[in-house]
């Protein structure tokens, strides 16, 4: 499969071809923005709603979190075909734990599942950058983050997609507080959580013409999942 | 005229030294630096009074806002103005070549300088360059023989015209015009058309935003509007 | 393997949600590459009383496709005794096939735009043959997308949103006009389909008319 695809997405133009087209090629890039902080008993995950097509905005309101259990949220963007059916698969696959398990399934189990969910197409990937955020089973924060076929790791902060390298060093800034001398701050808020991912969207937004629009959040809490919306700029 | 110790000073025009060499490492398939585009919403039209040319105010680099006040409106000289679409580089210097060559016009003849020579500077040096110099222009002004608007492509084409879009936006922008320009118009109803179609490539274009700038040349004189408005949508 | 390009095509599709309904519009001609070679192919369908869809790129893949849908209207009439497909449950199952297509590397080359009511609201969704799917009040396929949406946008904004049926269908008229005008593999004969609340319904064919008086007049000066 994976050479078929390589000559198909090789292929200039088909002599066949009433049309100057070039050859199928089954990724599309549509652009958005995620990003997630945790702390002692929350975490935080925001993704804006643009969703674009090289210059063009397909949609201002497409969401690009889904609530998975009461605990756990997945953020999903890149090739938005295979943001939908990764989506949609594992929201069977945690059909089927439910009812096998009578019980909802954790974060970490969901963490471990969507890494294997990824990795089973190695050979034809799902072009996405995926984060899960939600509580762990002693309601802290807990952000994972996965390149496109599987590869993941816990952090207590995360930048991913369009966006995602403009986001990432503010984060690391404000919140990683590497190789800084001032003392350290105050324990981190869920007030002051949804404030650097505000600052970090909108100045993404300043600078990044593929991120915009709104800014969708979702808050986890022991108490259940709460949703914010947040103006960007339009442009 | 040159030693060891005085470097020569270099040939005028363009220096194509390194053309070979750029050429054999893309094809090794080195990535060559982008340049900073304007990626522009560029329109403009024929009024009662004389022309109006607006632009957008964003420059990109690749998917990065490299400037949100540019200014894309080139003044060649009291009657003769361009907005300009393509590389910024290219535009500018573009500018300053064709004012010169106008004003050492108007210094030798005493006369007003009419616009179709500002025109054939542009079209005759683009041509020669086949396209390399990436300019896709508006033309207008206002001389003794009346009104003039011409569009202008990099490869050197271009025709006379009543009302036009150029850029990246200029699908957004000419389907305002399209649909909304009318002949013998009033200056507030041709700024509010030009302002709508500047805001449609502003919004549905994600290469332009940040704002609109307009320019009015009338047999009076040019008026150039700066940040004539920014929406509160792009704040 | 057989299909990874496009023979005779269909141009843009627009659609537009209303106060009550929806309405999608499309030309009719189906182009040979750059040949226009069908002038009178309807591009779009109406499934039943609550379901409209339209349908860009390849004609021969909408016309499986179109037999497919027909298929399970007609089945879904049979067996659970009228009970319609709705714009949502088809929207959901075509973006499923264009998804499992693209995966085999054997697309069909189409757009689509689903509209209609579903649970009493107006919905349109849109497909493309990658199975990339959204849900907008808005959406346009193919040339549509950089010319008809940023006055649709538009009129939508001025509007607050608020649009009745007639002033919907006004829009249509209005795009189509301007694609014709300005897209070389757009024709002025073209059809609309309006679905509210009193079911579905396709009007036309229609001619569009465009004013080119801007083009003559300074041909002649």
């Amino acid at each position: 499969m994976f050479k078929e695809m390589q000559s198909l997405a090789n292929a200039q133009m088909t002599d066949a071809s009433p049309h100057k087209v070039a050859g199928f090629y089954p990724y599309a890039d549509n652009g958005g923005t995620l990003a997630a902080i945790a702390g002692d008993g929350f975490v935080v995950i925001g993704g804006d709603t643009r969703l674009t097509t090289g210059y063009q905005i397909y949609s201002r309101e497409a969401s690009k979190l889904t609530k998975l259990t009461d605990k756990t949220i997945i953020g999903s963007c890149g090739c938005w075909c295979d943001s939908l059916t990764f989506t949609k698969g594992l929201h069977i696959r945690l059909q089927y734990y439910l009812y096998e398990n009578n019980k909802p399934i954790s974060t970490n189990a969901t963490a471990q599942l969507v890494s294997n969910m990824l990795y089973q197409k190695r050979f034809f990937p799902y072009y996405v950058s995926t984060i899960v955020a939600g509580l762990d089973a002693d309601n802290q924060g807990a952000v994972y983050s996965y390149d496109p076929v599987g590869s993941t790791e816990r952090h207590r902060y995360r930048a991913q997609g369009t966006a995602g390298s403009l986001i990432q060093p503010f984060l690391d800034c404000v919140l990683g507080r590497g190789n800084q001398t001032a003392p350290e701050p105050e324990k981190l808020t869920k007030e002051q959580a949804m404030i650097y991912l505000k600052d970090a969207f909108m100045s993404a937004a300043e600078r990044e013409i593929g991120c915009g629009d709104f800014l969708q959040i979702m808050i986890v809490t022991p108490q259940g999942v709460e949703e914010e919306r947040f103006k960007l700029r339009k442009d | 005229m040159s030693s060891a110790l005085l470097p020569p000073f270099p040939e005028p025009g363009f220096s194509f030294e390194n053309v070979e060499r750029n050429v054999s490492l893309v094809k090794k398939g080195f990535k060559p630096p982008k340049f900073t585009s304007t990626g522009t919403t560029v329109a403009a039209a024929i009024f009662d009074g004389g022309i109006i040319i607006g632009t957008d105010k964003r420059a990109s680099a690749g998917t990065i806002v490299a400037n949100k006040n540019t200014n894309k409106i080139h003044k060649i000289s009291n009657n003769i103005a361009f907005g300009g679409a393509g590389t910024a580089a290219d535009c500018d210097q573009m500018e300053k070549m064709v004012r010169a060559h106008v004003e050492l016009h108007r210094l030798n003849s005493g006369k007003q300088v009419p616009v179709c020579v500002a025109l054939t500077k542009i079209t005759q040096h683009l041509f020669r360059y086949q396209g390399h110099i990436q300019c896709a222009l508006i033309v207008g002004g206002v001389d003794k023989f009346g009104y003039h608007l011409h569009h202008v492509y990099p490869h050197g084409s271009s025709s006379e015209v009543l009302f036009e879009a150029m850029g990246s936006g200029s699908l957004a922008a000419i389907s305002h015009l399209e649909l909304n320009y009318k002949q013998n118009m009033n200056l507030d109803e041709a700024k509010l058309l030009i302002r709508n179609a500047i805001l449609a490539g502003v919004e549905n274009d994600l290469a332009s935003g940040n704002g609109i700038d307009l320019c009015i040349i009338t047999p009076s004189g040019m008026e150039h509007l700066v940040d004539y408005e920014i929406p509160v949508a792009f704040v | 393997m057989s299909n990874s390009y496009p023979v005779n095509t269909g141009s843009s599709v627009i659609g537009l949600c209303f106060d009550d309904g929806v309405v999608i519009a499309a030309d009719t001609l189906v182009s040979y590459g750059k040949m226009a070679r069908f002038f009178d192919c309807s591009r779009l369908y109406k499934v039943n009383q609550t379901t409209i869809a339209g349908c860009g790129g390849d004609y021969a893949d909408y016309q499986f496709l179109h037999n497919l849908i027909e298929q399970k209207q007609i089945d879904r009439e049979a067996n659970e005794q009228g009970v319609d497909l709705s714009p949502r449950a088809l929207h959901s199952w075509l973006t499923r096939v264009q998804y499992n297509r693209r995966s085999k590397f054997e697309p069909l080359w189409t757009s689509w735009v689903v509209g209609g009511i579903d649970e009493g609201k107006p919905f349109l969704g849109f497909v493309d043959k990658l199975g990339t799917a959204y849900k907008d009040s808005i959406i346009a396929t193919g040339f549509g997308t950089y010319m008809a949406v940023p006055v649709m946008r538009k009129f939508y904004d001025d509007k607050n949103g608020r649009i009745t049926r007639d002033e919907a269908i006004g829009l249509m008229k209005k795009c189509i006009g301007l694609l014709f005008a300005r897209d070389c593999s757009a024709h002025n004969m073209y059809e609309i389909a309006v679905v509210d609340a009193n079911g579905a319904e396709i009007l036309g064919p229609l001619r569009a008319t465009h004013d080119w008086s801007n083009v003559k007049e300074h041909r002649t000066s």
